[in-house]
């Protein structure tokens, strides 16, 4: 397994500027982008992800390496399609209804499309009928999140809705979500923070909480 | 013991009668319209529906006299007002537009009485030239600001009866760029663009003691705390670094801080949400007296005999009473209890005033408020019971 080690440290610490101009020459000379995604891109942002877990790096550092994750994952994405490389699931995400916070969700929107997921971002207060109209368009998981305690309960009729339907899994995150409060409203994954999500996302279906 | 000797006695670290009751002043220490409705009609009162800074969007209820006094309150407010042009502006407005404040920043409707803020007027500043060009920067000399404060803040003194709890409308640097640029913008920022980051927490800053400066000079002496503050927690660490704070907004502070207290013997009141444990010896190097809101379901804030034992000599606290699970969903028992477990916890030897962890919300039964109040009245009467 080859690890490009300047990409690693360049999407840890954030230099966006050194990862295109890296990702960019990789695509220049014809390099295995599948290996590189795989095996450099996703793990450093991943290690990005454990740190702030940790209490290692806080909220700047996590989105600025999250943003550079993002610019090479733009070059990097519509080429892998055409190569025919298919995402692991299509997921769909946003802030539920009454939230317009969106830092915390579109981190795990960035983290999710760089862990190899397709993902449909549906913006900030978002009602039932658009994460429905997410999973008619293929969302095999939905994804809600909320900072404020008194947006939460917008997650119940969401979880109320896909609840007899196995084939659709709702995972739930945010500020003051919690496990319990996942349990209650009949969630079928809980993510602690954007890390986290990711785990409980491929944990829900029926994949390894952490990719090998 | 008045109420204000009460507070005097409890911020100065020495025992008062019972533990204060702060609750009604201000935004972070207020209650929501929903729950003021609700506590007036069980208490019986009649009086208007008034917002504070005369402000509905931001929807903290201005709390009448007689509804303060069953709620046990030890304060009274003295609070500024955006200039009379940006009133009138924003009561002119259609209705459901943005509010703009005379920053130039705003919330936005998403429902009935659910204001957001997301109008942020300089998101691609990355330069001060950028800066330079903005031309709605607040003019913090308009009279109309601080044109109340001074009879406001003698009638308080004059009755003597309750400590004056003095706040500006978020003199709060952080929470201020924030406010300008989009918060994920600025955070970014102060990782690609540090040196801009500073200039315009520095420039914020400037302004902040602008306004404080016109504020204090029409209080006089006629106050006893100042609020200022800045959300720095998140749920279970900080929001930027501590080397971050130090480098960037630690200077900042103190600067403020060191501008109020030339001019005043007032205490200075420091609000900021979340886990904020690691910085609470910073807050204290640069003068910080009283520290808000203690959100206990934060971290290491949930750990309140070691912020007592670590913190507690140097710095008192106000707050402490969860907003997230115990004032909406428990019971009137489940508040009575975690409201005693708090004050015991907290309140021996003073340095410690009952209040809600941040706003009291929509969500919250006005029973509980209640409840949590009246647990004060029951269980905190010095000396403490274990």
């Amino acid at each position: 397994m080859t690890i490009n080690d300047e990409l690693w440290d360049a999407i840890v610490f954030a230099e966006r500027g050194l990862v295109l101009k890296i990702v960019q020459a990789a695509v220049d000379n014809d390099e295995d982008l599948v290996e590189l995604l795989n095996n450099t891109m996703i793990p450093a942002l991943r290690e990005v992800g454990d740190q702030f877990s940790a209490g290692e790096v806080f909220v700047p550092e996590m989105l600025a390496s999250a943003k550079a994750m993002q610019a090479a994952i733009d070059i990097v994405g519509p080429l892998l399609a055409k190569t025919g490389h298919k995402p692991i699931a299509k997921v769909c995400i946003g802030s539920v209804r009454g939230d317009l916070h969106d830092i915390g969700k579109n981190l795990v929107a960035i983290m999710l499309r760089g862990s190899g997921f397709e993902v449909d971002d549906l913006g900030v207060n978002c009602r039932v009928d658009d994460f429905e109209a997410a999973v008619q368009r293929g969302a095999e998981v939905v994804c809600l999140s909320a900072l404020l305690s008194t947006t939460r309960d917008a997650m119940r009729p969401v979880a109320d809705h896909f609840r007899d339907r196995d084939e659709v899994k709702v995972v739930v995150g945010g500020a003051v979500i919690t496990q319990e409060f996942a349990d209650v409203i009949g969630a079928d994954g809980f993510g602690f923070d954007a890390s986290d999500a990711i785990r409980a996302v491929r944990e829900c279906l029926g994949l390894a909480g952490t990719p090998a | 013991m008045t109420p204000r000797e009460r507070v005097l006695a409890a911020i100065n670290h020495e025992e008062p009668d019972r533990v204060p009751v702060v609750i009604g002043v201000s935004n972070a220490t207020g209650i929501k319209m929903k729950p003021y409705r609700g506590i007036k009609e069980l208490i019986g009162v009649k009086a208007p529906d008034d917002y504070i800074y005369d402000w509905p969007e931001l929807g903290t209820a201005l709390i009448d006299e007689d509804t303060m006094r069953r709620l046990h309150s030890d304060v009274r407010g003295v609070l500024d007002l955006e200039p009379e042009t940006v009133r009138q502006w924003n009561k002119e407005r259609d209705p459901h537009s943005d509010y703009v404040d005379s920053w130039g920043s705003g919330q936005t409707e998403i429902g009935p009485d659910d204001w957001y803020p997301n109008v942020h007027p300089l998101p691609d500043a990355t330069t001060p030239a950028d800066l330079d060009a903005y031309d709605d920067w607040p003019d913090m000399s308009d009279p109309t600001r601080v044109a109340h404060v001074r009879e406001a803040a003698s009638r308080l003194a004059k009755e003597n009866q309750y400590a004056i709890l003095a706040t500006p409308w978020l003199l709060f640097p952080f929470e201020r760029a924030h406010a300008m640029q989009g918060m994920d913008v600025f955070l970014l920022n102060m990782i690609e663009h540090p040196d801009f980051a500073r200039v315009l927490l520095q420039r914020i800053g400037d302004y902040c003691k602008q306004l404080m400066g016109y504020f204090l000079q029409e209080l006089g002496d006629n106050v006893d705390i100042i609020k200022i503050g800045d959300d720095l927690g998140t749920q279970k660490s900080l929001m930027i670094s501590p080397r971050m704070y130090r480098n960037f907004l630690k200077p900042v502070h103190a600067d403020l801080i060191g501008f109020i207290k030339e001019r005043t013997s007032a205490k200075v009141f420091f609000h900021s949400d979340g886990d904020v444990a690691p910085l609470i010896d910073d807050f204290i190097e640069i003068g910080v007296d009283i520290l808000n809101p203690i959100q206990t379901n934060a971290g290491s804030m949930s750990d309140l005999a070691m912020l007592k034992k670590r913190f507690g000599n140097n710095i008192a606290f106000c707050g402490g009473i969860d907003t997230d699970r115990v004032l909406p969903l428990g019971s009137v028992d489940d508040v009575r209890q975690e409201v005693k477990r708090v004050m015991q916890t907290l309140g021996p030897g003073g340095g410690y005033m009952v209040g809600a962890v941040h706003t009291v919300m929509n969500d919250v039964p006005p029973e509980n408020v209640l409840a949590m109040v009246d647990a004060v009245e029951e269980f905190g009467h010095y000396p403490l019971g274990s």
